[in-house]
C-alpha cells in the first residue's frame, strides 16, 4: 500500500512538472513580415546574348510571383556582384551578399540558344539555409520563352506552398472585337489571344474540359441558343445539344464525363445531365422556377445553381443523386453565376446590391460570407483558378467590359484582357 | 451443481496472490487519473485572452527585473552640467584701407533681334474616346493621390504619438515590479524573433497552425540550443520558424545570465 502511494506521488510529480523550472515563456502569433523578400536576377547568357530573352523571362517571373501575394521583391538596384554570376547550384552562390540585402529567396538563372532551340535553366534558392529549393532545364523555341517563364512561376509556387500554381494554364472569354461574339483564348496574364470561333452571331459561356483540350460553348449560330464542344488544338466543332429552346450554361463534371447545362424543352428552364454525346442522362431540377447557372462541386456530387423558385435569384445546391435541393443564400435580392472551388472549400458568386454586381464568397454550408470587390462598375461571372488561389471575373464600367484578375481573399486586382474590346463571361482552364 | 455466487466469487479471489487486489485498483486509478489530468477536465483553464500590443524597442537594453514604464521609450538623455566659458576680451583691430571703386564699363549697345514668325499650331485630333480615357485616369490618379495623402497624414499622426509616449514615459515593462532601466527578456527576445519571421498568408492553407521550440541564450546573447518541442504539422510554417530562427542567433545585446525560453508561435493575431 505504501509502495503503490509512492508510485502514484511519483506519477503526479512528474505530470505537473512539464516545464523546466526557470523557462520563460513567449507567445509569437503573427510573422514580422507576411511577404518573403526575394531577389529576382536576370537570366544570364550561357551563349550569345539575347536581351530581348532575359527581358521577356524576367517580365513574366515578376509579374507572376507579384500576382502570388507571397513575395515582396527585393530593389534590382541594390544587387551586388552574385547577381552577374550564373550560380547554378548552391555552392556557387554567394549566399551572404543575398543575406545582407534582407533577401530570403533568390531566382538565378541562364539561357543559351542553339540549334533553333531555347534552353533555360532555373533555379530557386532558400538564402537564410543556403540550399536550392528547386531547379529546373526547359527546352523549347525561342519563341516559347514566356511559357518557360510561366512553367517555372509554377514550379517556385510548388515550392514555397506545396500547391502549383496556375500561371501556365489558359482563360476563355467573349469578345465582341470583330462587331461578333466570338470565344477566345489567352494566357493568364492577358497575353497572346487568339479567336477560337467564327460563328458570326452571339457566342456565350465557355467552359473547359478536365480531361482535354477541348471547351463547350453555347451559340446562337443556328438562330437557337445551342450547345457546342470545340478542340482547341484541331478546331474541330460539334453541336451537343440542339433543343429546342435553351441549351446554356454548360459545365462539364469534374471527370469529364457528363455535362450540367440548362434546357428549356419542356417550356421551362430546367438543370440537366447530358453526356458528352449530347444524351440527356438525368433531369437535376424539376420546379416552376428559373434553374440556371450550374457549378460543380469538385467531388461531383452537388451542383451549385441559381433559382428564382422562391421569387429572387438565389444560389441553391441540389444533390445529384438524392435531388434533394438546399438553399445557400439568403441575403441580397440578386445573387447569380456561382462558381465551386477547386478545392471545394468556397463557392464565388455575383450579387447586386445598390444597383451594381460585386464578387462574394460563401462557404458551400452556407456560413462564412465574404464581400470580395467594391467600388464602381458591374462585376460578375466569377471562376476559379485550378489551385483555387485566384479568381477571373468581368468588370463592366463605364460602357466598357474587360476581364480581370484577383487573388481569392479580393486583393491583387489587375486587368488583363486588352482594351478595344468588350470582353466578359471568362472560364479558367485546369492545369495545361 | 451451481455454487452460489458468494461462493464462487470467494474461489476466485482465492486465486489470486496477496495485495493483488490492491496493486489492480492502483493501476485502474493512475490509469484513469492520468488522461484526466492530461485533458484538463478536471481544472477549469480560463480562455486565452489577447494580450496588448506593446512595441518593443530594440534599441534599449534587456533586464530582469525592468522597472514600470513602456518598452517602446527611449532611454531620457541626461542632462550634462557644464561650466559657462569665460568671454574672449574684445580684441581692437584697425580699420581696413577701403578699397578703390571699380571704373564704370562701357555699355554695350545690343541690337534687338528680329522677331520669329509665327508657326500655325496645328489643331489637335484627339477622339472623343480617348479624352474621355484620359479623363478618367486623372481622376483616377486624382483619387489614389488623395488616398495615398490621407495615409501619409495617418502615418504622421501615429508617429507623432509614439515619440510622445517615447519622450514622457521611463523605459519598462507596463507590469514591471523592479528597478533597472530596460525591458524584460521576453518582451526583447518576441520582438527580435518576430522581426526575423517572414511567413505569408497565401503560403497556408490554414492559419490553424502552432509549434512551440525550446530556445537557449547565453548571457552573450548567442543562441546556444535550440529545440522542436511540438512541430504544426505544417513544412511551410516550420521551415520558415526555423529560418527566423537561425536568423535570431545572435541578439545583438547582451542578457545578464543565460536564460532558457519556450516559445510558441501561432497565427492568432492574423486571424479574422
Amino acid at each position: 500500500m505504501i509502495i503503490g502511494r509512492k508510485v502514484l506521488l511519483l506519477l503526479l510529480t512528474l505530470l505537473f512538472s512539464v516545464s523546466s523550472a526557470g523557462a520563460v515563456k513567449i507567445e509569437i502569433s503573427a510573422p514580422g513580415e507576411q511577404e518573403i523578400p526575394l531577389a529576382l536576377t536576370s537570366f544570364l547568357p550561357m551563349g550569345t546574348a539575347q536581351p530581348e530573352i532575359a527581358a521577356e523571362i524576367n517580365a513574366v517571373l515578376q509579374a507572376d510571383l507579384g500576382l502570388s501575394g507571397l513575395f515582396s521583391l527585393v530593389d534590382r538596384a541594390s544587387f551586388l556582384s552574385d547577381a552577374d554570376k550564373l550560380g547554378l547550384s548552391s555552392v556557387l552562390v554567394d549566399f551572404s551578399q543575398w543575406k545582407l540585402l534582407g533577401a530570403e529567396a533568390v531566382i538565378k538563372g541562364g539561357y543559351r540558344v542553339e540549334g533553333g532551340r531555347l534552353i533555360v535553366e532555373a533555379r530557386l534558392f532558400d538564402v537564410i539555409s543556403r540550399r536550392m529549393l528547386t531547379g529546373r532545364r526547359y527546352i523549347g523555341k525561342p519563341e516559347e520563352a514566356r511559357r518557360i517563364a510561366h512553367t517555372f512561376a509554377d514550379q517556385v509556387m510548388l515550392s514555397m506552398t506545396g500547391t502549383k500554381g496556375p500561371f501556365s494554364s489558359r482563360i476563355a472569354y467573349i469578345s465582341n472585337r470583330t462587331g461578333k461574339k466570338e470565344l477566345y483564348l489567352m494566357e493568364v496574364d492577358g497575353h497572346a489571344p487568339i479567336r477560337l470561333t467564327n460563328h458570326r452571331g452571339i457566342v456565350l459561356n465557355p467552359d473547359f474540359s478536365p480531361v482535354g483540350k477541348e471547351l463547350i460553348f453555347t451559340s446562337y449560330k443556328k438562330g437557337n441558343p445551342d450547345l457546342y464542344r470545340k478542340e482547341i488544338y484541331a478546331g474541330r466543332e460539334a453541336r451537343l445539344s440542339h433543343r429546342q429552346g435553351l441549351n446554356i450554361g454548360g459545365r462539364y463534371s469534374p471527370d469529364g464525363r457528363e455535362i450540367a447545362v440548362t434546357l428549356s424543352k419542356d417550356k421551362n428552364s430546367e438543370l440537366y445531365l447530358l453526356g458528352t454525346d449530347g444524351t440527356i442522362h438525368k433531369r437535376l431540377t424539376n420546379h416552376w422556377g428559373i434553374d440556371v447557372d450550374p457549378s460543380w462541386s469538385p467531388a461531383g456530387d452537388k451542383v451549385a445553381f441559381v433559382s428564382d423558385r422562391r421569387g429572387n435569384p438565389h444560389v441553391y445546391i441540389v444533390d445529384v443523386d438524392s435531388l434533394e435541393v438546399k438553399r445557400l443564400t439568403f441575403d441580397g435580392k440578386y445573387n447569380a453565376t456561382p462558381a465551386w472551388s477547386p478545392n471545394g472549400e468556397r463557392i464565388a458568386f455575383a450579387r447586386m446590391e445598390n444597383g451594381s454586381f460585386d464578387i462574394y464568397t460563401i462557404k458551400p454550408d452556407g456560413s462564412d460570407e465574404r464581400r470580395l470587390t467594391f467600388g464602381s462598375g458591374n462585376k460578375e461571372h466569377p471562376r476559379w483558378s485550378p489551385d483555387s488561389r485566384f479568381l477571373v471575373y468581368s468588370l463592366d464600367r463605364d460602357g466598357e467590359k474587360a476581364i480581370y484578375l484577383m487573388r481569392a481573399d479580393g486583393t491583387g486586382n489587375r486587368r488583363i484582357s486588352a482594351a478595344g474590346g468588350d470582353d466578359s463571361h471568362p472560364a479558367w482552364s485546369g492545369y495545361w | 451443481m451451481n455454487l452460489p455466487k458468494k461462493q464462487s466469487w470467494r474461489r476466485l479471489h482465492s486465486r489470486f496472490e496477496p495485495g493483488f487486489k490492491r496493486m489492480l485498483l492502483l493501476s485502474v486509478a493512475i490509469h484513469f487519473l492520468v488522461p484526466v489530468l492530461y485533458t484538463g477536465v478536471l481544472y477549469f483553464s480560463p480562455p486565452r485572452e489577447k494580450p496588448p500590443v506593446y512595441r518593443v524597442n530594440l534599441v534599449n537594453k534587456p533586464v530582469k527585473n525592468p522597472q514600470a514604464g513602456r518598452p517602446e521609450a527611449s532611454p531620457k538623455k541626461k542632462k550634462t552640467v557644464t561650466k559657462a566659458k569665460p568671454k574672449p576680451k574684445p580684441v581692437v583691430k584697425s580699420k581696413p584701407k577701403p578699397a578703390p571703386k571699380p571704373k564704370p564699363e562701357a555699355k554695350k549697345v545690343v541690337k534687338p533681334k528680329p522677331k520669329p514668325e509665327p508657326v500655325a499650331k496645328p489643331e489637335p485630333t484627339i477622339s472623343k474616346a480617348q479624352e474621355q480615357d484620359f479623363q478618367q485616369k486623372i481622376e483616377a490618379m486624382r483619387r489614389e493621390k488623395e488616398r495615398e495623402d490621407r495615409l501619409a497624414a495617418l502615418r504622421a499622426e501615429l508617429e507623432k504619438e509614439r515619440e510622445k509616449i517615447a519622450a514622457e514615459t521611463p523605459v519598462g515593462e507596463v507590469t514591471g515590479k523592479g528597478d533597472e532601466e530596460g525591458i524584460a527578456y521576453a518582451s526583447f527576445v518576441k520582438a527580435f524573433i518576430t522581426e526575423q519571421w517572414r511567413l505569408s498568408k497565401y503560403q497556408l492553407p490554414s492559419l490553424n497552425l502552432e509549434a512551440e521550440w525550446k530556445l537557449i541564450y547565453n548571457a552573450e546573447g548567442q543562441l546556444i540550443h535550440k529545440k522542436v518541442v511540438s512541430g504544426s504539422g505544417n513544412k511551410m510554417f516550420d521551415d520558415s520558424l526555423l529560418r527566423a530562427i537561425m536568423k535570431s542567433q545572435n541578439l545583438g545585446r547582451e542578457l545578464e545570465e543565460q536564460t532558457e525560453f519556450e516559445v510558441t508561435f501561432n497565427l492568432r493575431e492574423m486571424q479574422n
